[in-house]
């Protein structure tokens, strides 16, 4: 009983709410927007008009993904990085950061999250929407039957008092149920966003070590994972095989070097002074 | 191996086992509910066999999951793997 009563004291409970019932103009918007700016751009790339449309339709994608971040972090308490993910350097000539932008695997999670924002919106809205007229529309039908509002469930019109009382005891049970179905969808919707937009790339887990060993020195790799946690927050995709991962592929391409002392493995820049020495 | 890849090794098998947990649970509702449809459909006077949609729409899912859950690796899993049997190849 105190799981399903728990729901009404969560304040991610309301956050669901709000974030289910934006979900669906949110949703409509962004689905618009990427669809009808990709066809236009596409099909103008011939006459190279299409190239600053595509190329604003991507900055639009970015903010409109940077803006669901914050969305899903403060109304759903999503676990988002605490930093929002690299860019492409803006070293180098117009095309290859043009190319830099088209290629990074984060632009297209942002755009798959969008398009997908319109289904989830929808399901979030129905169920948002069914669920207040469940909760509440029990309370409501006698005082309509007492001003005279008939109500209808199928071919039954319910226009007396105690006709209307029918529906109180689902109104009941969907109060009760009712915030815990809020809860778990919200639950949903916030691990879709952290999976489309709270990922944090290879490029940043990396810069993330050799920060940590600048400024260490020497550290383990727990040591590392626990800066790597502070610094980019605590997601999904910082995890202890994703660290291991990175500290090999450091080692194989020689910038971090490893040493045994007794059963763990201290790194440490291959650089005998570290960056940011003098 | 040390300290922090057997715990990286401990999590990395958590994390198959809650897959797989999952995938079963999935698939559980999946089976109660084609059951509960068929019998529907042989209860019912309808003579097409309307009930294989959701079979082989869902079925679609079904199938990604078990891939999910039994075959696909992360990029990361893989390479780890492939360093660790170069090791012991070594050792």
């Amino acid at each position: 009983m105190s799981w399903l009563l728990g729901a009404f004291s969560d304040r991610r409970t309301y956050g669901s709410l709000v974030y289910s019932l934006l979900g669906l103009p949110i949703g409509i918007f962004g689905f618009t927007v990427v669809v009808t700016s990709f066809a236009l751009g596409l099909g103008l790339v011939i006459t190279l008009l299409g190239i600053p449309v595509l190329v604003a339709t991507l900055i639009l994608v970015r903010a409109m993904a940077t803006m669901e971040r914050r969305l899903a972090w403060s109304l759903l308490d999503a676990s988002m990085p605490r930093r929002p993910p690299m860019r492409p350097s803006s070293y180098g000539s117009f095309w290859q950061h043009l190319l830099d932008l088209f290629s990074a695997r984060q632009t297209w999670r942002e755009i798959g999250f969008i398009l997908l924002r319109l289904p989830l919106g929808i399901v979030g809205f129905t169920i948002a929407i069914a669920l207040i007229g469940l909760m509440f529309g029990g309370f409501a039908m006698p005082i309509l039957v007492a001003v005279g509002v008939e109500s209808q469930i199928g071919s039954w019109i319910i226009d007396t008092i105690p006709e209307s009382f029918f529906y109180l005891p689902i109104s009941f049970l969907f109060l009760l149920v009712g915030p815990r179905i809020l809860l778990g969808w919200g639950q949903v919707s916030g691990r879709t966003a952290t999976s489309f937009l709270g990922v944090v790339d290879n490029r940043e887990m990396k810069r993330a070590v050799t920060e940590t060993l600048v400024r260490t020195g020497e550290a383990d790799a727990f040591s590392i994972l626990s800066e790597m946690e502070l610094r980019l927050g605590r997601v999904p995709s910082v995890n202890s095989t994703r660290a291991e991962a990175t500290l090999l592929a450091l080692e194989s391409t020689g910038q971090v070097q490893a040493h045994r002392e007794g059963s763990t493995t201290m790194y440490r820049l291959r650089d005998d002074k570290p960056l940011g020495q003098k | 191996m040390d300290e922090f890849s057997k715990m990286a090794a401990r999590e990395r098998e958590a994390n198959r086992i809650a897959r797989r947990q999952w995938f079963w649970l999935h698939f559980a509702v999946y089976l109660t509910t084609q059951v509960f449809l068929v019998i529907t459909w042989a209860l019912g006077d309808s003579t097409f066999p309307w009930y294989v949609y959701p079979l082989f729409g869902w079925g679609i899912f079904i199938a990604a999951h078990a891939v999910y859950a039994f075959v696909v690796k992360t990029p990361e899993e893989i390479m780890i793997e492939r360093e660790s049997r170069t090791s012991e190849g070594r050792g």
